[in-house]
């Protein structure tokens, strides 16, 4: 081609550029211009390729996608089910409110008309801009489904949003429920509260039905049982330009369906003792010196025939309308900022069963029971109560000097005598290693160092220590020496009185008391009752769904020997050497129950270095021949247990029974 | 007379030229019908579609409005058919340093009152220089490479034109109008590629360009040099990756390809097309109007503009083919490639096949500087085929 072109170029005479040349097309320009001519034939069949590809081959897709866009699906929020205490007493319930939506496909397209639009909302709802971007972020990837960010705005706030629809579009408001607490902190950490759900718990819920406009459980029964508590959402349709404005009015689709009503064991009468109960040990502690740093504490009240949780209290606490609507930040940092947490004790966490304390004297009966199962004491052996206990060079202490004295079995229970114990632990230390590690093994049998069940989560599941557990904790290659990992005997005399690692909830030890009540079965900790459709005036509810009582599990303890420690509970509060008897000798109703006064290492909040303070318990169950409530208290730093704990627990039994006591003095352990 | 007397052939094209006396009838009887035909196709088709396209729009029909501007553009378009492009070829100067002189205008304008750069109000007219512009570059760069024909191997000559070229097109860049700029640049490769430029010149100008992209887009950025502002880059690379930011540089090529692939075989209709309709394509009157018209008209009706715009090109090139000399054949050259290339540019991004970038859809986004220039063009067009020589190479 080039060639040709030189030659067709060579006919021409050169000539004047300024004259018109003699043009001809050259072969080389008649190439140039096939080539342009080939390119536009390519570039409209590229053109035509995709048309066709769009439009036809994937045309319903995209038609679907169109129509994604303009119909809009809204969510009509289900009215959250009541929770109720065991006689019908309405906990939670809900009243009407409004919520904020943000429609990320709505929303202006450039980020900084954006943030114009969310500080003019923040403006109007008070709703914290930051908090709104964050949401926006983590949404992310939907435009086509809805971000709550706020629930509970006012008539006012309404009327100024709808009024200036055009300055904010892809805001919505839509109607919705906030729970309402009539008691208001009572039992919060027992009913939890309900919050946004969070895009993460959207992604792992929503097969089961969540939208991420949802409000969800988040804590306590709320979250236990919220699929029995949301209901089901409504659905209906509203057709919307790009602006998010609504073309002509929604249609219903489907009708929400409001969720069930939750009744609880709870007895809100006697939960509300529980509570009262808490702040007077914590006061009575305060009067004392050893209870001085008493500042928390936790109550349980339990059925000991079927594991019905009657009370649960736990101090600090809180507030759970401070989660509802409008969220006050200041407010809400004791329970979601660590610090701030800190500082206020940690009021969001469930003592009952999500804080562990070593037992102390409480834990006795289960060292008993182990020692008569292993065969290493008969009740009626006479071992020496001493001021102190030596083995291997090391002396071991008797809570009080003042007695020197063979005694028995149920007496030492009833004395809270620890060289008593002490001899025992000495015995299972001496045990040989066939028959295994006795003490550690009953009181896992009675539900130690192991979940209770309880339908509340989370749960601690506390420590029972076992050589194998030591040589686990301190390995050699960490660098632990032999001395950490074994097992020596000052442990198992330590453990015996529950003290050294051994590690409890209230839940558990009232498990345990319940079993020393019942008989020896272990029964199953539970808060919910059954599910129910709230009747009206004239129709009666009706029951959905029972959980009540698990079948209780037999322990496998002796009933003689069961019987042992139950005479030694009820001497220790009715015997002039019981350790309970200031509190509870006078008391109408026949209560046996245990001291604990539990020493740990803690470290105060603001201190650097921790000290040894003493933990106040108290055990215990009544009447004593048909045992119907058990009680456990615990007062964190409240000093000996018949100081703190004994009286708090006394308050309970006087509701439940609705009979006084005359309290005389306070006894000691 | 001299001419004659060496080349028999040449004073036959002087005696042709006189005969061209362009009286109407001469006109009439020498004008390439079947481009008029199809460019009242491409305006009258425009123009009802776009009717369609804006008659939810807050401001009702922009037809009224688009007419208007056609007969503008006709009556602008009849009187480029009495210039003989010759004249354009002579004042290629003037023409070139006014058109700078305004663009600067423009630019400066714009900066004092930092408002956009690229229009001058005239009261009932926002006049787009940058949009006239596009045939003047090609008029100017098409007489600067024909007067250097005979010396187009020499890489001066192209070199030469680029240095032309690239001062208006930096202009344009800065405005910034990015997909105007792309326009100039594709109208310069036109010019260079009709004009005879030697094809491993045009190998090294392409690779050129091409590193240049690249180094816009991708290398100056991760060095931390920002030509481009990053929404522009965003909207030039966002097409390769159209569901990464569905809500931000994304969102306008995602709707549009919704737009386009809903309307389907038959389309959607006036009413029924909800994405232009609820307004959920944007700038679905001018920079998405194809995907807008391809949601209301369906994939027969995309396709009838479609081969209407074909029928241009095709006989723009006959007209390439059949021009008296040089200096037409790179004109139309260079229009016919333009506008092939906003065709391209501009249906290709609405179906997620090229960068988004503001360029119109000829004779149917609104706007009048658009549809202005474009008849001024197709009349040259014209301007240039009834001045073509008698046959002589078919």
């Amino acid at each position: 081609m080039a060639s040709s072109g030189v030659g067709a170029r060579g006919r021409f005479l050169p000539g004047d550029p300024r004259t018109s040349e003699p043009y001809r097309l050259t072969p080389q320009t008649a190439l140039r211009v096939a080539v342009l001519a080939f390119l536009a034939l390519g570039v409209f069949a590229v053109l035509f390729l995709r048309l066709w590809a769009l439009q036809v081959l994937s045309g319903d897709r995209y038609l679907a996608q169109a129509n994604d866009n303009r119909v809009r699906t809204l969510y009509l929020e289900a009215q959250r089910g009541p929770i109720l205490d065991r006689n019908g007493k309405v906990l939670v319930e809900n009243v009407p409110g409004t919520r904020l939506e943000l429609w990320p496909a709505d929303l202006p397209k450039t980020w900084k008309a954006q943030l114009t639009e969310l500080q003019a909302i923040s403006k109007v709802t008070g709703t914290s801009v930051s908090g709104m971007v964050a949401q926006l972020k983590e949404h992310g990837s939907d435009p086509l489904t809805p971000i709550v960010v706020q629930r509970g705005l006012r008539q006012d706030q309404i009327d100024y949003l709808e009024e200036r629809a055009a300055q904010f579009p892809g805001v919505q408001t839509q109607d919705s429920f906030l729970r309402k607490y009539p008691y208001q902190s009572l039992a919060a950490q027992v009913l939890g509260y309900v919050g946004q759900i969070s895009e993460q718990e959207y992604k792992q819920k929503k097969k089961a039905g969540y939208q991420p406009t949802d409000s969800i459980g988040q804590a306590g029964v709320e979250s236990e049982y919220d699929t029995y508590l949301r209901g089901k959402n409504g659905t209906a349709q509203l057709t919307v330009d790009s602006l998010g404005r609504p073309k002509g009015p929604a249609t219903l689709v489907t009708q929400a369906s409001p969720g069930e009503a939750l009744r609880l064991t709870l007895n809100i009468g006697l939960q509300r003792a529980a509570e009262q109960a808490l702040r007077y040990g914590i006061s009575l502690a305060h009067t004392g010196i050893e209870g001085k740093y008493a500042d928390g504490g936790a109550i349980v009240a339990m059925d000991p025939r079927n594991g019905a949780i009657l009370a649960m209290a736990s101090y600090p606490t809180y507030q759970p309308s401070i989660y509802v609507g409008h969220a006050d930040a200041q407010k809400l940092a004791p329970l979601i900022d660590l610090k701030a947490a800190a500082a206020a004790n940690y009021p969001g966490i469930n003592r009952a069963i999500d804080a562990t304390y070593p037992p102390g004297s409480v834990f006795k009966p289960v060292t008993a029971l182990a020692a008569m199962q292993a065969g290493i004491v008969h009740p009626f052996d006479q071992i020496l109560c001493s001021p102190d206990f030596k083995d291997h060079g090391q002396t071991f202490l008797n809570w009080t000097p003042l007695i020197d004295q063979w005694i028995d079995l149920p007496t030492a229970l009833a004395m809270s005598c620890d060289t008593y114990f002490y001899e025992l632990g000495k015995r299972f230390y001496d045990l040989p290693a066939y028959q295994g590690h006795q003490l550690q093994g009953w009181a896992t049998r009675f539900g130690l160092g192991e979940l209770t069940g309880v339908d509340l989560s989370p749960e601690a599941k506390g420590l029972i220590p076992t050589p194998e557990y030591l040589r686990q904790r301190y390995p050699a290659s960490k660098g632990y020496g032999v001395l950490d990992r074994t097992w020596k005997p000052g442990y198992s005399i330590q453990m015996a009185i529950g003290q050294g690692q051994v590690l409890v909830t209230p839940l558990q030890m009232t498990r345990l008391y319940a079993m020393i009540a019942n008989g020896g079965k272990l029964v199953t900790p539970h808060l919910a009752d059954d599910v129910e459709l709230t009747g009206s005036n004239s129709q009666p509810a009706r029951v959905l769904r029972r959980f009540g009582a698990q079948p209780a599990q037999p322990s496998g303890v002796d009933p003689t020997a069961l019987r042992y420690v139950q005479q030694g509970l009820e001497e220790a509060t009715h015997a002039s050497f019981g350790t309970g008897v200031g509190v509870f000798g006078s008391f109408p109703v026949n209560i046996a129950g245990k001291t604990g006064s539990a020493e740990k290492n803690v470290t105060l909040p603001g201190d650097r270095y921790p000290q040894n303070l003493t933990q106040s318990w108290w055990c215990g169950y009544g009447p004593y021949l048909s045992p119907t409530i058990t009680v456990c208290a615990v007062i964190e730093n409240g000093g000996h247990g018949g100081t703190a704990a004994a009286p708090a627990a006394l308050r309970v039994f006087e509701q439940y029974f609705k009979k006084t006591a005359n309290v005389t003095q306070h006894a000691s352990d | 007379m001299a001419i004659e007397a060496v080349d028999t052939r040449a004073r036959g094209l002087r005696n042709r030229r006189e005969a061209e006396v362009v009286g109407l009838g001469g006109v009439l009887r020498r004008l390439d019908w079947i481009l008029l035909l199809a460019l009242a196709g491409v305006v009258g088709y425009g123009l009802w579609a776009i009717d369609g396209i804006t008659r939810h729009d807050p401001g009702g029909s922009a037809a009224p409005r688009q007419g208007l501007y056609a007969a503008v553009g006709v009556l602008l378009f009849i009187a480029a058919l009495f210039v003989d492009p010759d004249t354009y070829r002579r004042f290629r100067r003037p023409i070139y340093f006014g058109t700078l002189g305004i663009m600067v205008f423009v630019l400066a304008a714009g900066a004092a009152t930092r408002g956009s750069h690229r229009w001058i109000n005239l009261g009932f007219f926002t006049f787009q220089p940058s949009e006239f512009g596009k045939v003047l570059f090609v008029l100017v760069l098409a007489g600067f490479l024909a007067d250097r024909a005979r010396s187009i191997s020499a890489p001066e000559v192209p070199l030469g034109a680029l240095g032309y070229g690239l001062v208006p097109i930096a202009l344009v860049f800065v405005q910034p109008d990015i997909g105007t700029a792309l326009v100039y640049t594709a109208a310069l490769a036109a010019v260079l590629f009709v004009a005879g430029v030697r094809w491993s010149h045009l190998v090294v100008l392409i690779t050129l360009t091409v590193v240049f992209a690249l180094a816009v887009l991708w290398l100056l950025p991760a060095a931390g040099v920002n030509v481009l502002k990053p929404y522009q880059a965003a909207r030039l690379t966002g097409f390769t990756h159209p569901s990464t930011d569905p809500q931000g540089a994304t969102y306008n090529l995602r709707q549009s390809i919704t737009a386009v692939g809903a309307g389907g075989l038959r389309g959607r209709g006036i009413v029924g097309a909800t994405q232009t309709r609820l307004n959920y394509l944007p700038e679905h009157a001018t920079d998405f109007a194809f995907a807008s018209l391809a949601e209301e008209h369906g994939f027969f009706g995309a396709s009838i503009l479609l081969l209407l715009y074909l029928l241009v090109v095709w006989r723009a090139l006959k007209i390439v083919a059949g021009a008296r000399d040089l200096y037409c054949a790179i004109v139309a050259g260079g229009i016919a490639f333009m506008f092939l290339f906003q065709v391209f540019v501009n249906s290709a991004m609405t179906m997620g096949i090229a960068p988004i970038t503001g360029i119109p859809l000829p004779f149917v986004s609104v706007g009048g500087s658009s549809m202005i220039t474009n008849f001024l063009a197709i009349g040259i067009l014209q301007a240039i085929y009834l001045r073509r020589p008698a046959r002589r190479f078919s």
